[in-house]
């Protein structure tokens, strides 16, 4: 009798692309935790937290003078924006298949609204204007983006029987348009109401919206009236499905741009020595260019910058944003199971809805800003709040994504249940919706400088401050290269592990 | 298909009405800012009466526009979008080199002497000494603003000139408090070990009871220096009637309510002069803040 | 005689793949033809080849109805003559229908018993009645010729006749891909049968009987 031939296992289990990327990611971020400057400075953070604790629970809603008013400006400036965003992005999306034209789109949305809001206050001041293109400008980008990617994704059979002769724009607003319109409209919503916390967040540097009062009661320490403003800014979120209908958009734009308040005139002569004096270097300004001498002094300009400020600057904001892109992932998967109706009945699941809604609608500049004031200036406030505000929002996309697993009757349950039946199957979404959201911690990291945390966003407000506008503009330049890098590096990746590109609204 | 006409049609009058409507309200105020070194709420109460009283004094509709930054008060004041700003010394400063016809016209009677209190928390042990506490070296430092005069400029000057090294490489971390009161604030709490701080501003809190001496104390003060002053931009004799930046200054001059002076606090305005500044330029030039 | 379309030992198929070998066929003005086979046998192909060949203009019903879900019945159907008016004009009767496009458009509607559904949108139809809408659109549009890939698989016996006879007085020719071997028989002048990658009938319908057609879904 000869025995049946065996084929022997391997001894080490193997493991996929997802996984390794996933350890490598973890590995990265270890080796960065190990260089960041992680502490708690303040000595008694708890004396400060009651205090805090205390106003939310005493909420003042009659500290701030004319509050109807801040709330219909932020609204106003929302709107405003993303109107003209939208617009702007849809007209861009047309020739979104021209290079440049990717390449302006990665660029402007590479820069956040509060640094577009910095450029514009140099131009137009304090003016409305600041506040609505701060927000148009970058949404413009990104609303291109995604505009252009859904219209190529959709199958439009109706434009095979198209009649001949049919003209280019009669056959773009019957064929095509019309069944990408929903998805349009859809993601244009949820861009207001991240316009809504664009808006919100504006204030903190002197626009006229919540963020405004939010800066004054948070740094005076008034936590009653910053709770006050804060209930009022999630009832504004919660409540925007009864209030933002279809049919009123048009209502609202219109009369947007009468709640926007006064501002400072505008003077050409202002945009015109921006543009041809402020952000030229200054090496350059004013010199002889075919003097040799220039050139060095340009070189000498740039190469100080570089070393001293841009790249402590950058090594700081992929440090931190490393951190804290595996931190919200940790966190993500850690939080969806509270609203799965898979793990949990409904007392939890209300809970866990209640936290999640509130950290994703609670900007990560204002949880920052929070817990700066608790804990004192260090990595450690902004880790917390970007992965607080982003695990939040990819824990509410993958709740939603879990419940539409089906699962077999005899499934186990609890942690079992978690770690063989829905990890598994989540996974790769869960990948997708935290390479997409890299970009976007990048992007918030840098910005957070503002608040002292030495990212490039640090040095830009430092710039900024020492009206040296050209070198403000030289780093900003540096954070969109970073920024464009990062975004590519995602999409390779994602591309890679075949990750489900569903992931737009995360 | 409704809202696709109506978002389309509406946004586009929406950038006219953008451009066009808003801004007009502000043509014929008289506007002027205030460098926020101080809580806002204290600011807009103080700066309301002076905006009421040069309303009543010169006659032209006056306002006052709190800004969030030193840096958006400069800028402010040079895009013309405010004709007076109280600045400090550095700031000031830079507005008269952006806007070349501006004219520092007032000043504190205190600011011809301004000083910087380095303050410290008890738990170091820093104790208040005449000569340079160079004690400080290896502590968290906290300034003011990055464009104050005192909390930044001056302090920084002279760190670097006792220390001969950046204060980068002298402290374990270096902060940007925003303004004097929260640095008070800081300090005080523990956050940080020492700041330096505008010293009216210092006097300001400790007469409200804000400061524990039990936490925090001055440890250093530096050499006397120019701060504070009234600046206005030359083209408003051009813009409202010739003699108007004259009569600016007189106004200002003529400031006597004692509760109003007290809210700044001064003890009186004195005539000022572009030139009283030139030591803060050519500090801000030595450590390197204007190029 | 007017010939509209010609193929000549020609091999037809996607991305090089050929479908058809070897067909040659010549369609003249006035004929009705009938597409008959297994499903899969390349009537769709064959259709395509032809409209695309033609450089005048031809009406479509593709299988698949080719609707924009979204829009009307109205405007699916308006859809047909976009080439006959200006963009601006088309863009108007987008966002307010003219009177005069829905007294044109009405009448074709009525007719194929849609005039309920006149401004539905046709993603909320049923297979049936999307059809008939593709149908409208067709006969909206006319043109020499209308070239159809199963046009009444949603329909019965009923409605199939009263669709057919409306193809019949808005277009003089008219290809049809068609599963249904009886109404091919009564309703079209020439039956051509597919097989095997290849043209296995080519006759007048008049000369056939039904069992003449088995053969084609034998395996």
């Amino acid at each position: 009798m000869t025995a049946a031939p065996t084929i022997s296992a391997p001894t080490t289990p193997r493991y996929s692309a997802v996984v390794k990327t996933s350890v490598g990611f973890v590995a990265v971020a270890a080796v960065c935790l190990a260089f960041a400057d992680i502490s708690i400075t303040t000595l008694d953070p708890w004396s400060e937290m009651k205090r805090m604790a205390w106003g939310v629970l005493t909420p003042d809603f009659s500290a701030v003078a004319g509050l109807g008013m801040v709330v219909m400006q932020t609204i106003a400036f929302a709107l405003s924006g993303v109107a003209l965003g939208a617009v702007g992005g849809f007209l861009l999306s047309q020739v979104f298949h021209l290079g440049p034209v990717r390449w302006i789109c990665a660029s402007v949305r590479a820069i956040h609204e509060l640094f577009w809001a910095l450029i514009f206050m140099q131009m137009l001041g304090l003016s409305p204007l600041t506040g609505v293109l701060a927000i148009a400008i970058p949404y413009a980008g990104i609303c291109a983006k995604v505009y252009a990617e859904t219209l190529e994704e959709a199958h439009l059979p109706a434009l095979r029987i198209l009649p001949r002769g049919t003209g280019i724009l009669s056959a773009f607003f019957f064929a095509r348009l019309p069944d990408v319109w929903v998805h349009i409209k859809n993601y244009t919503s949820y861009r207001f109401e991240c316009g809504l916390r664009s808006s919100a967040v504006l204030g903190f540097i002197g626009l006229p919206t919540l963020g405004f009062h939010l800066e004054t009661a948070f740094s005076e320490g008034s936590y009653s009236e910053a709770a006050a403003l804060m209930i009022i800014f999630y009832l504004l979120i919660a409540t925007l499905r009864y209030w933002m209908r279809p049919k009123l958009v048009g209502i609202y734009v219109l009369a947007a741009p009468f709640l926007l308040g006064g501002g400072a005139v505008i003077e050409m002569s202002n945009i015109v020595r921006f543009l041809t004096v402020d952000i030229v270097p200054a090496p350059l300004r004013g010199a002889a260019l075919l003097d040799g001498q220039t050139w060095d002094n340009l070189g000498h300009w740039a190469g100080t910058l570089l070393i001293d400020q841009a790249l402590p600057g950058m090594v700081a904001t992929l440090l931190l944003s490393q951190i804290a892109l595996v931190a919200t992932g940790v966190l993500a998967l850690a939080l969806f199971p509270l609203i799965s109706e898979k793990f949990f009945g409904p007392v939890v699941r209300t809970v866990g809805h209640g936290f999640l809604v509130i950290m994703r609608s609670t900007p990560e500049f204002i949880l920052a800003y929070v817990f700066l004031q608790l804990w004192g200036p260090s990595m450690l406030p902004a880790i917390v709040a970007l992965s607080l505000h982003n695990g939040a929002i990819i824990g509410h996309l993958m709740g939603r994504f879990s419940d539409e697993v089906r699962l077999r009757p005899d499934s186990p349950g609890g942690i079992n249940l978690y770690g063989f039946e829905i990890l598994p199957r989540v996974y790769g979404q869960f990948l997708a919706f935290l390479f997409y959201r890299w970009e976007v911690i990048m992007r918030e990291t840098a910005i957070l400088g503002i608040l002292g945390i030495a990212t490039l966003g640090f040095f830009v407000d430092s710039a900024l401050a020492d009206i040296r506008l050209d070198r403000a503009m030289f780093l900003i330049a540096v954070m969109v290269a970073v920024n464009v890098a990062v975004d590519s590096l995602s999409r390779h990746i994602r591309k890679r592990l075949r990750l489900d590109a569903r992931a737009r609204e995360a | 298909m409704l809202s696709i006409r109506t978002l389309i049609l509406s946004t586009v009058i929406s950038v006219f009405l953008i451009g066009g409507v808003s801004p007009r309200a502000f043509a014929d105020t008289f506007v002027f800012t205030a460098i926020p070194d101080e809580d806002e709420a204290r600011l807009r109460e103080r700066f309301n009466k002076v905006a009421d009283y040069l309303s009543k004094e010169l006659g032209v509709k006056t306002e006052y526009v709190p800004v969030k930054s030193y840096a958006a008060a400069v800028t402010a004041f040079r895009n013309n979008q405010v004709q007076l700003a109280w600045f400090g010394g550095l700031s000031g400063v830079r507005a008269r080199i952006l806007v070349p016809d501006s004219e520092a016209i007032a000043q504190g009677y205190e600011d011809q002497a301004f000083v910087t209190y380095f303050i410290a928390h008890a738990s170091t042990g820093l104790k208040s000494s005449l000569e340079f506490p160079k004690g400080m070296a290896g502590r968290t430092f906290t300034f003011g603003s990055k464009g104050s005069t005192s909390g930044r400029l001056m302090p920084e000057y002279y760190v670097r000139r006792n220390f001969k090294n950046a204060p980068g490489e002298i402290f374990t971390r270096v902060g940007f408090s925003g303004n004097h009161v929260k640095t008070i604030a800081l300090v005080q709490s523990g956050a940080y070990q020492v700041g330096a701080v505008n010293f009216k501003v210092w006097e300001n809190e400790l007469k409200s009871g804000n400061i524990d001496p039990a936490k925090v104390s001055i440890i250093w003060e530096t050499p006397p220096y120019p701060d504070y002053q009234w600046t206005i931009r030359g083209d408003v004799d051009k813009r409202w009637k010739p003699g108007f930046k004259q009569r600016v200054g007189e106004v200002l001059l003529g400031m006597k309510d004692p509760e109003l002076l007290a809210s700044f606090p001064r003890k009186s305005f004195i005539p000022a002069k572009n030139s009283d500044y030139q030591p803060i330029l050519d500090v801000a030039k030595q450590i390197k803040l204007i190029d | 005689m007017n010939v509209l379309f010609r193929l000549n030992n020609e091999n037809l198929g996607y991305d090089g793949a050929a479908v058809l070998r070897g067909i040659s066929i010549t369609v003249a003005a006035g004929e009705r033809l009938a597409l008959v086979g297994e499903s899969g046998a390349g009537k769709s192909t064959l259709l395509s080849v032809l409209q695309n060949r033609y450089d005048g203009n031809t009406a479509l019903i593709p299988q698949d109805p080719g609707l924009v879900r979204s829009l009307s019945v109205f405007h699916n159907v308006y859809m047909g003559g976009l080439h006959r008016h200006s963009a601006a004009y088309n863009l108007l009767n987008l966002i307010w229908p003219r009177q005069r496009e829905i007294e044109r458009i009405r009448p074709i509607v009525e007719r194929l018993g849609l005039g309920d559904k006149l401004f539905e949108r046709a993603g909320e139809l049923s297979g049936g009645q999307q059809q008939r809408t593709a149908i409208c659109r067709a006969i909206l549009q006319g043109g020499d010729a209308v070239l159809g890939d199963e046009p009444v698989s949603a329909a019965d016996n009923h409605q199939s006749r009263i669709i057919l006879a409306a193809l019949g007085e808005a277009f003089e020719t008219i290809i049809l891909a068609m599963h249904d071997v009886d109404l091919a028989l009564e309703f079209s002048t020439r039956i051509i049968g597919i097989k095997d990658g290849g043209i296995a009938l080519d006759a007048p319908a008049g000369e056939l009987v039904r069992s003449d057609l088995d053969f084609l879904y034998r395996t």
